[in-house]
């Protein structure tokens, strides 16, 4: 019995040791490559899980399809006629825009190209802080990435990428603790910083203390973002807090725009590959050996330096940079 | 239990709770199979493979988090120790004193990965109240699907 429970105690020893040099040397080449064999072995788990999960459920949604299919291909084949005078349409919009762009001296639009990808996995102990999705570095995710979700067909930001995996990715919620992202507000025309609790909600903080807000308020990625394009919406205004005497700033509780429990799938945007950038740049040198066109009003627009690919150009544009203070540079994760 | 039952098992608890917490959390809240799991086998098998099996899906806990590697296997290690420990003075087999281990291992449990974090990350690492005070409960009601889930396991030829 007592030589039970010596082992028993010098099993303990052991992992315990294992565990804690884990924990206290995160960054150490051995702790490194024995995670990534762990990584090796239990991401398959979680990924064809998913992939299989998938799989079953469209069996049912399949049939369906397959009843149907016939009546959609009828419809998208009267569809397809009109597609090659839309193309031709496409091409000459297309051609005119970047010659235009070129002379009104517009900076191009960053080489982004989107991503889809399904929610593998999430911490039901850490609810607010990170998903894991079924997209890694072999379809082109990317460190501090940034990702969205899906509202009403609209786009609204949901965090950034922080671990990138073969075939999945971590991404760091708006609502973890450690997340921030600088955004403004729509109707008060203020910069501010937004920062994660570690739970449902978000506040903002360093508006300007004089500016006038109120419940309701839209809150906006802001264009000096290092990782959001600029306009994309966030949340709106909760709840103000009440101001403090001692600080020159105001902070507000923010409700995020799409719900973070319910997200199944999230879009990231992926910087374009090779080929699309090969195919970007022939266009440019095709638009610059185009004629120019004389502008009436020489100068770059209101928003030159804003010209991400989901810019809406009908949104309240945010406040100017140089005239009143900035909020501070958001935190890397 | 041969290795090869013993490898279905790790790989099919292991898929249950990945799956459980991707697709049917409630409120956030999901039992904490392989908790449950590392006590059954340590009440029925003793502490080493109890923490053997604890060590093992902490680990793939583990994978799951971009923060505090090896919290959650330690934590399990030590659930497996702990439960293996208790059978020596207890009863651990039996569903009232189970439930009881599993109540107060499951808020130990919690309270280990809040420590680590304070000593590794500096700040408490804390699941929520709801966690806090639910999963305790949700993880009892899980005691007799372990508990066929290992009978079944012992039977097979």
């Amino acid at each position: 019995m007592h030589r039970d429970i010596r082992v028993s105690n010098y099993i303990l020893a052991a992992f315990s040791a294992l565990s804690l040099t884990m924990l206290s040397l995160p960054l150490s080449a051995p702790v490194r490559a024995f995670k990534a064999c762990a990584l090796y072995l239990s991401d398959p788990l979680a990924f064809y899980g998913i992939r299989g999960a998938q799989r079953m459920a469209d069996i049912p949604a399949g049939t369906a399809r397959l009843l149907s299919a016939d009546m959609a291909n009828v419809r998208l084949e009267a569809q397809l006629r009109d597609a090659a005078w839309l193309k031709t349409e496409l091409e000459v919009l297309r051609t005119e825009n970047r010659r235009l762009t070129q002379a009104l001296s517009l900076r191009a639009a960053p080489g982004y190209a989107p991503i889809w990808a399904g929610v593998m996995e999430r911490d039901p102990l850490h609810w607010y802080d990170n998903i894991m999705v079924d997209a890694g570095s072999e379809r082109g995710v990317r460190l501090n990435a940034p990702v969205f979700g899906d509202r009403d067909g609209a786009l609204v930001a949901v965090g950034r990428v922080t671990e990138v995996r073969r075939d999945s990715a971590i991404v760091m919620l708006l609502t973890d603790e450690l997340s921030s992202l600088a955004a403004y507000l729509s109707t008060a025309a203020v910069d501010g910083l937004v920062q994660g609790q570690g739970g449902p909600r978000l506040r903002m903080n360093y508006l300007h203390s004089e500016a006038v807000l109120a419940a309701g308020d839209l809150v906006y990625t802001s264009p000096t973002s290092a990782t959001f394009p600029g306009d994309i919406l966030v949340g709106r205004i909760a709840a103000l807090n009440p101001r403090d005497p001692f600080l020159t700033f105001q902070s507000a509780e923010v409700d995020l725009a799409v719900d973070a429990a319910k997200l199944s799938h999230v879009m990231i945007l992926r910087p374009r590959t090779p080929g699309e950038a090969l195919e970007a740049a022939s266009a440019k040198t095709e638009a610059s050996a185009a004629p120019p066109v004389k502008a009436d009003k020489p100068g770059p627009p209101e928003k030159a330096d804003k010209s991400g690919p989901l810019a809406k150009a009908d949104k309240p544009g945010p406040p100017a940079k140089a005239d009143k203070p900035g909020p501070p540079a958001e935190a890397a994760p | 239990m041969n290795h090869l039952r013993g490898a279905i098992l790790f790989v099919a608890a292991a898929f249950v709770q990945w799956w459980w917490s991707a697709h049917w959390s409630f409120w956030g809240l999901s039992p904490q199979i392989l908790l449950v799991l590392t006590m059954t086998i340590a009440a029925r098998r003793g502490p080493n493979a109890g923490m053997g099996y604890g060590f093992l899906w902490g680990l793939f806990l583990d994978t799951l988090q971009p923060r505090l590697f090896g919290a959650n296997a330690f934590a399990l290690m030590l659930t497996g120790y702990g439960t293996g420990m208790a059978r020596r003075q207890i009863d651990v087999v039996d569903a009232l004193s189970q439930c009881l281990l599993v109540l107060l291992m499951s808020w130990g449990y919690f309270l280990v990965l809040g420590l680590l974090g304070m000593v590794f990350v500096k700040s408490f690492w804390w699941a929520g109240w709801g966690a806090f005070l639910c999963d305790p409960l949700y993880n009892c009601c899980m005691i007799p699907a372990a508990s066929v889930c290992w009978q079944w396991l012992r039977s097979r030829p």
